[in-house]
């Protein structure tokens, strides 16, 4: 009997606080199947996007050294990384601040603190998974 | 019995809770020492600045492990400390909300608790 791969989506997280990053890996690999690598910084998670090529990455904003939206910026350069949607995820919730990432580009902005029971049907319903 | 589908889960998550909550501790600590210190007016820009990124991180943090009330109370600090919120900075109210914090951290139980509060 032929056997069928069931392909999975692949997710890169990049943030710098151990914490939600595996709390999103475990939720999107525990409730949405999906197969997740993960980076600790900007630079790290440029490495990262360009040797995993993901079909999304989920880019905190707030990170020392390179923040998000400069690794957002960074991505976009990259022509192997360029087309990879980004969705960005951030604990600010001023509007000024939402408006200024949602400006960047990136596909969607995502507040913190996550459901973990609900991220992973989030970002499939904006990135138009089933 | 099977088990519903989100216990496993929610055992993982418990798991992590146990694993981060020495540095979720630290950061509440962060919190406290700097608002002690402003009441003292012993306070540095640094360990304000340091306040500052512990709230922003348990405001972050709490909620996604079931504590919104948390994440409530830490955002308030981190405005409170943010020069640019245009919130007064209250001394007294971040010493309450930063031990209030502390209790629910300390308390919070993922066998008795669902994952939003």
């Amino acid at each position: 009997m032929e056997e069928v791969e069931i392909m999975s989506h692949r997710i890169l997280i990049i943030d710098d606080e151990d914490d939600i990053r595996e709390v999103a890996a475990l939720s999107l690999e525990s409730i949405g199947g999906w197969k997740v690598d993960t980076a600790s910084s900007g630079s790290q998670g440029l490495a990262r996007a360009a040797a995993y090529k993901p079909d999304a990455i989920l880019l905190d904003v707030m990170m020392p050294g390179m923040d998000g939206p400069s690794t957002f910026r960074e991505l976009r350069k990259n022509p192997h990384t360029a087309k990879i949607p980004v969705l960005l995820l951030t604990a600010k919730v001023q509007s000024s601040d939402q408006e200024r990432f949602a400006q960047l580009g990136a596909e969607a902005v995502l507040s913190k603190p996550f459901d973990p029971l609900t991220l992973s049907s989030q970002i499939a319903e904006i990135l138009g998974w089933n | 019995m099977d088990q519903p589908p989100h216990v496993p889960f929610k055992d993982a998550l418990g798991k992590l809770w146990s694993t981060f909550l020495p540095l979720l501790m630290e950061r509440v600590s962060t919190l406290q020492a700097a608002t002690d210190a402003s009441t003292q007016g012993e306070v540095s820009g640094e360990q304000m600045a340091a306040a500052k990124a512990a709230a922003h991180n348990l405001a972050g943090t709490l909620g996604t492990f079931g504590l919104k009330n948390g994440t409530d109370l830490a955002r308030e600090a981190e405005q409170m400390l943010s020069a640019d919120s245009g919130i007064e900075f209250d001394g007294e109210r971040l010493r309450q909300i930063s031990a209030c914090i502390r209790t629910m951290v300390q308390n919070h139980d993922f066998s008795e608790e669902g994952l939003s509060q």
